[in-house]
């Protein structure tokens, strides 16, 4: 969950995105001045066959690879579709889609602002994850997952 | 005056490749040679050469009750041997993919013989006997009913049909059963229908382009293709058997 006083935005780019394309773009999103978090959605990639006759088999995928951003590494668990972003204030936006413009040169993109992070927990949140869940985590991705968020020294 | 089926509504390119597709005396264009052993090894029933096992003993081996519509019906060729029944799926990207699931079902209907289809909004099955189900799959795979980036043969876990493409073009796929091949610019299947690795590489053929997609296509879609409400018979023809169903559920005495 998030504290609602930030603002948000959403780049939707016109294709899934390859992990090199994400790389070049959150190398150059995370060196923004203001960018408090940054969320990867996208079409989970299970490291086995999740279901069907080959139920627990291994996946390898192409676009399921680890990834360099600001010299820490970043595994991808997603096909990335969506970039979330929460700002301190609507000032880096201009920088971010200079950003977007650089990197996103042969299909085109959106760039939302709106409220794309829960900032309260739902009844199915309290049913799934209980009253004990880390609240950060809500909304953002599976509150029981041992792998935490990554902590990226972008321009500190 | 003899029954001249019209397949379906329509005035535009669209409309016109339904019923293209359809119709069986339109002779479906060729535009890949996938081998018999390829799309055995795509399905993953049997090993490619291995016996077709059975699900009961040949036809001509066992004794048939009398019955006029075994009399009337010619068996097929699956039937005949006993084959067991088999399937294929195939997903069909909205972008502007030649087949969709109501379409192949349509099609396979008036085209093939001893099949039960399955639509689903995104994808669709069809069984049969194993070995008519091989030739069937490979007019599906063969023709211009399947484009290799936009079409999936997929048996499990077929989401992607409504998602974006990736960024090489290809429709997303959880379990990337077929790979672009960068290089020569070929689809080439990595895993079989299910998920599991294949010994060999299947080559499919390279994808088609954007305009080949779009003359080709039988799906409505308004960014980019043909809108449906630009075609205005065919709306005429939706709501008018909307319009007589939903009568006919009061039972309206004329």
């Amino acid at each position: 969950m998030t504290d609602a006083i930030y603002p948000q935005v959403r780049i939707v780019p016109e294709r899934f995105l390859n992990p090199e394309t994400v790389e070049k773009l959150l190398n150059r999103i995370a060196t923004t001045e203001g960018v408090r978090r940054i969320l990867l959605k996208g079409q989970n990639l299970p490291p086995t066959v999740p279901y069907g006759p080959a139920r627990g088999k291994p996946n390898p995928h192409p676009m399921k690879r680890t990834i360099q951003v600001c010299g820490q590494d970043v595994e991808l668990q997603v096909h990335v579709g969506f970039i979330i972003l929460e700002l301190e204030n609507r000032d880096p936006i201009p920088a971010l889609r200079e950003a977007c413009d650089s990197v996103f040169t042969e299909f085109s993109y959106g760039l939302q602002e709106g409220r794309f992070m829960k900032s309260e927990a739902t009844l199915s949140d309290y049913a799934k994850y209980g009253t004990e869940a880390e609240k950060d985590m809500i909304g953002m991705t599976d509150p029981r997952s041992k792998s935490g968020p990554i902590i990226l020294q972008g321009v500190k | 005056m003899a029954y001249k089926p019209q397949y379906g509504p329509g005035s535009s390119k669209v409309a016109e490749n339904r019923r293209k597709y359809m119709d069986p005396s339109h002779k479906l264009e060729k535009l890949r040679d996938a081998t018999d052993e390829d799309v055995v090894l795509l399905m993953g029933h049997r090993a490619p050469g291995a016996a077709y096992p059975t699900a009961h003993p040949p036809l001509a081996e066992q004794q048939e009750p009398d019955c006029p519509i075994r009399k009337m019906v010619t068996p097929t060729d699956g039937a005949k041997a006993g084959d067991r029944v088999r399937y294929i799926q195939f997903a069909d990207s909205m972008f502007f993919a030649p087949s969709q699931p109501y379409e192949r079902t349509y099609l396979e209907c008036y085209r093939f013989r001893g099949i039960d289809p399955g639509t689903l909004s995104g994808r669709q099955i069809v069984e049969c006997r194993e070995r008519d189900l091989e030739k069937y799959a490979k007019e599906l795979i063969n023709t211009e009913l399947f484009d290799p980036a936009r079409v999936g043969i997929r048996g499990a876990t077929v989401h992607g049909h409504s998602l974006r493409l990736a960024e090489d073009g290809m429709m997303f796929d959880m379990l990337q059963r077929c790979i672009l091949d960068k290089k020569a610019g070929v689809v080439k299947y990595v895993k079989n229908q299910i998920g599991e690795p294949l010994d060999k590489e299947v080559k499919v053929g390279k994808p088609m382009d954007d305009k080949w997609l779009k003359a080709h296509t039988t799906i409505f879609h308004s960014l980019g293709g043909v809108p449906y409400r630009d075609d205005a018979e065919y709306i005429e023809w939706v709501q008018r058997i909307h319009s007589l169903r939903t009568k006919y559920g009061f039972m309206p005495k004329e």
